[in-house]
């Protein structure tokens, strides 16, 4: 019940870049079509379940026993940026389909604050290893609807005749604002741990 | 004072070990692929902003260097970002000679004859697939402005309901060429003088009917310009047409053309 | 024999104000011979014809002048006797320029018909080639030739043959008239038809609101034998399109981008079926048609009988001349006819009626944003999204509208028609359909050069 409950919170109701405004660089940028947003959504769901997974035990059995928490930003970072590039090899040698779907995606998310952020919040929150992952499995999948909602909406208006001042990202960030106002209405819809 | 040697240890230890493993990875792992696909991302601003449309950077620099997608759409990086991809394509390489469009037509408000009222949408391929605007001119520039509307350089303006070019923006991209619903548009090279300003290959009366200026095949220019053996002109129906390939220069095909239709640079200063 | 009514509905279609009444009354009137035909090379759908004659070339009526230029094209032959005085391109009633024959002609009655065939006794390889001889095209509108419709490939068998007299374009009243008028030709050319597809089903396809030619095709097909129906169809705009037809009647319906041969029916105007009979049984190749002058600009509504090229100035001569304040003069009807600016322009094989406008029937508008009703999803026979290819085109995104299905629109206009923004949705159509097809022959002539090298 406590995993249902981590998993609506993190799609639903505090949702990464709709409530928590994490991850906006590629939820404006990457939004202008659907099929680019799907991908990226893939990419972002790989990356960070990857990192919650790899940062939790790097924090409990390296940093923390050596009381180094205090710098744990700076190796996340290094870390992330490490890993990804190390997939981005690995996944382009022994797995091209699923790199040619993701791979173009990879570098542009490696430090995003997304991944990061949801390092931090574990970090913050104290959970154990596997709710980790788990929340940031959930919270890229939050984070990929609401990039393919978003892109939808976005195909849709570039069909639109806005007045000349709302043209290209004056109505993204307006629809984005919107977007964010009716995922609100999802707030207490549970009690999220956190 | 430990401590912070603690921290440079363990930072500079995890640092190691990511850049060993990707050093490893690199060197076993790596996939070998179009070096231009490097090289254009290089060539790129890097901002990774997707402006273009693709997912970042690399996405835009596999698009140009497959070919699906058109240079120029980084705005980030402008005009000089667009020559050095062109430079490491080789696009540019095979144009030697400088082109400019032509709008051949010269059918402004005054000298075309309208032949009704056109109320429907006021766009080129839209008036083209109706009712052909108001103009009666089936033949030349419609002078709703798709060119001028797809130009990367804003060359194109609607000047009393015509299509003319300045020279100076031109680059010759084609762009208009393709827009045009009625093929009036061509690239001419830049250092051509005189051209041609119609496109209606009908007989005189018919062209007289719609045009006070259009070219009513009377073979003058050709005569002015040294005969047929001068290979200045060619004829399409009872249009003249300039042999670009071999243009004249001599000013007095201008002075002696009867419909002067035919005029000595054709294009304008746009102001822009 | 029987008459049944329609049970089929098709999704969408529009009411019109139909106004048939200004020349419904009016029986089929011959036009003198006008001193000058225009006689296009490209009156049907397809290539053009080759042209056989020159400028000073003495003709027939009757005679060979233009010969079918490939597989999907018709014969054209001089609609009356006379000296050619030249040869030239001439706009055509859609805006295009095609080389056409501009006869001087003379009053005589000397004809170079072919020679008459009995269709009893007549092979049916004989009769088709008859059919392909006269330059017989779809009178309907869109001027497919019929001996490619009446000849289907071999893996192909037609089991319908469908007349369609439904008429539905507004204000026309050709076909009605030839139905009341000239019913014993088109029973010959049914008869001719169904020879030649091996003994098809027939459906004679009528709108409700024709009652006159109902009976008339009853009295006319009473002792026909085989499977003959007359089909009652609901009085709906565009009821006459073949693929809406094909559903009214048979409830088929016809696959994206294909022909009604490929579900079986075969689809022919009446018109064109009284003209194969001509051509069979006259040797009479297809030089004249009924074409209805009509519209509240006119002053005396006719439905002419005119031969192929004549002027549009003669036809409105005839019909007691222009009245001073028309708007608007349309290439057939309302709905889907094409805006003329010049009364030079000349009639052809499809050329079904000329309508003529006043002021007071000229709808000004000016169209203004999409307000999202879905009036015109409603309206739309072919099951598109008017309103998103609109939208679409609008910002130039083609590659959208094509997505959507643009080029399956039958441009009927029932989306313009029925929108309450008026916004002109069927021109977009248009449009996106133009700059496909223009887009196809772009990539054709690419690969054709790659190919070459």
């Amino acid at each position: 019940m406590r995993y249902i409950v981590v998993i609506i919170g993190a799609v639903l109701v505090n949702n990464f870049v709709l409530s928590r405004f994490l991850g906006c660089c590629p939820f404006l940028g990457v939004s202008k079509k659907t099929e680019t947003a799907v991908g990226m959504s893939g990419a972002v769901v790989f990356v960070m379940t990857i990192a919650a997974a790899v940062t939790w035990p790097l924090d409990h059995y390296l940093l923390q026993p050596l009381g180094l928490g205090y710098i744990h930003t700076l190796v996340f970072i290094l870390v992330i940026a490490a890993l990804v590039q190390f997939i981005d090899i690995a996944m382009k040698r022994f797995l091209p389909p699923l790199h040619a779907a993701l791979g173009i995606f990879l570098p542009l998310i490696t430090t995003n604050c997304a991944v990061l952020g949801v390092a931090e919040l574990n970090l913050k929150n104290g959970t154990p290893f596997l709710e980790s992952v788990l929340f940031a499995f959930a919270a890229a999948i939050g984070f990929g609807f609401a990039l393919v909602i978003f892109s939808g909406i976005r195909e849709k208006l570039a069909h639109a005749d806005p007045p000349r001042c709302f043209r290209g990202v004056a109505l993204a960030l307006v629809t984005a604002g919107l977007l964010s106002l009716a995922f609100m209405g999802f707030s207490g819809l549970v009690k999220t741990p956190y | 004072m430990v401590a912070i040697w603690i921290a440079v240890g363990v930072v500079a230890a995890v640092g190691a070990v990511a850049a060993l493993a990707l050093g490893i990875a690199d060197k076993y792992l790596s996939v070998q692929e179009d070096p231009r696909i490097g090289l254009v991302t290089a060539a790129l601003p890097g901002a990774n902003c997707g402006g273009c449309g693709f997912p970042g950077c690399d996405g835009y620099a596999r698009a140009l260097v497959a070919g699906t997608a058109a240079n120029g759409a980084c705005a980030a990086g402008g005009a000089a970002c667009a020559e050095a991809v062109s430079k490491i394509l080789g696009v540019a390489a095979s144009a030697t000679e400088r082109r400019v469009a032509v709008v051949h037509c010269c059918g402004t408000r005054s000298n075309a004859i309208r032949v009704g009222d056109y109320n429907g949408i006021a766009d080129c391929a839209s008036a083209a697939a109706v009712a052909g605007g108001d103009k009666g001119c089936r033949f030349g520039c419609l002078g709703y402005g798709a060119c001028a509307n797809v130009c990367p350089k804003h060359a194109i303006s609607i000047v009393d309901g015509l299509a003319k070019v300045d020279k100076r923006l031109c680059i010759g991209c084609g762009k208009c060429v393709n827009v045009c619903p009625r093929k009036v548009i061509e690239l001419v090279p830049a250092k051509a003088t005189l051209h041609v300003l119609c496109n209606n290959p009908l007989r005189g009366p018919e062209v007289r009917k719609v045009c006070k200026v259009g070219c009513m095949g009377c073979h003058l220019c050709e005569k002015n310009s040294g005969g047929k053996e001068a290979g200045h002109f060619t004829f399409d129906g009872f249009l003249a047409k300039v042999n670009y390939e071999n243009f004249p220069t001599d000013a007095v095909i201008v002075e002696k053309c009867p419909a002067k239709c035919i005029v000595e640079d054709a294009h304008f200063e746009s102001g822009h | 024999m029987k008459t049944v009514k329609s049970s089929f509905k098709f999704h969408g279609g529009v009411h019109p104000e139909y106004h048939k009444d200004l020349a419904r009354d009016k029986a089929i009137e011959a036009i003198p011979l006008p001193g000058t035909l225009v006689i296009s090379m490209s009156q049907h759908l397809g290539a053009p014809a080759k042209c056989l004659v020159k400028a000073g070339d003495k003709v027939v009526k009757g005679q060979l002048i233009g010969e079918k230029g490939g597989f999907i094209s018709a014969n054209v032959h001089a609609s009356a006797c006379g000296t050619v005085k030249s040869v030239e391109l001439k706009q055509g009633a859609a805006g295009g320029y095609a080389n056409a024959v501009v006869l001087e002609t003379e009053a005589s009655d000397e004809t170079a018909y072919m020679p008459p065939l009995d269709w009893k006794t007549a092979t049916r390889e004989e009769l088709l080639k008859r059919v392909d001889e006269a330059g017989i095209c779809g009178m309907g509108g869109a001027g497919f030739p019929s001996s490619v419709k009446l000849n289907p490939p071999p893996d192909k068998h037609c089991e319908y043959l469908i007349l369609n007299g439904a008429e539905c374009e507004p204000y026309l009243t050709a076909d009605f008239r030839m139905m009341l008028e000239h019913a014993d030709r088109i029973r010959t050319g049914v008869e001719i038809m169904r020879k030649v597809l091996n003994g098809p089903a027939v459906r004679i396809a009528i709108e409700a609101n024709k009652p006159e030619a109902i009976a008339a095709m009853e009295t006319a097909f009473k002792d026909i034998e085989g499977n003959v129906e007359i089909v009652i169809l609901p009085v709906l705009y565009p009821q006459g399109s073949e693929k809406h037809q094909i559903y009214a009647t048979v409830k088929r319906i016809v696959p994206e981008g294909g022909l009604p041969i490929a579900v079986g029916c075969v689809v022919e105007n009446v018109g064109t079926v009284a003209a194969i009979a001509d051509a069979v049984t006259l040797g009479k190749p297809l030089i004249e048609r009924v074409t209805t002058v009509t519209g509240d600009g006119v002053n005396e509504p006719k439905n002419v009988l005119a031969p192929c090229g004549t002027r549009y100035e003669d036809m409105v001569a005839f019909a007691g001349g222009a009245k001073e304040n028309v708007r608007k003069v349309l290439s057939g009807g309302p709905m889907m006819g094409f805006n003329v600016a010049d009364l030079g322009i000349s009639t052809t094989k499809t050329t079904s009626g000329l309508t003529l406008l006043t002021e007071k029937s000229v709808f000004q508008y000016s169209s203004h944003a999409c307000i999202n009703c879905g009036t015109c999803l409603r309206a739309c026979p072919m099951n598109l999204n008017p309103a998103a290819i609109s939208c679409a085109v609008e910002s130039d995104d083609i590659a959208d509208a094509e997505k959507r299905g643009v080029m399956n629109c039958i441009e009927c206009g029932a989306c313009s028609f029925s929108c309450p923004a008026y916004r002109d949705i069927t021109q977009n159509c248009r449009r996106a359909k133009a700059a496909i097809r223009a887009r196809i022959a772009r990539e054709k002539a690419a690969a054709a050069a790659k190919a070459k090298g």
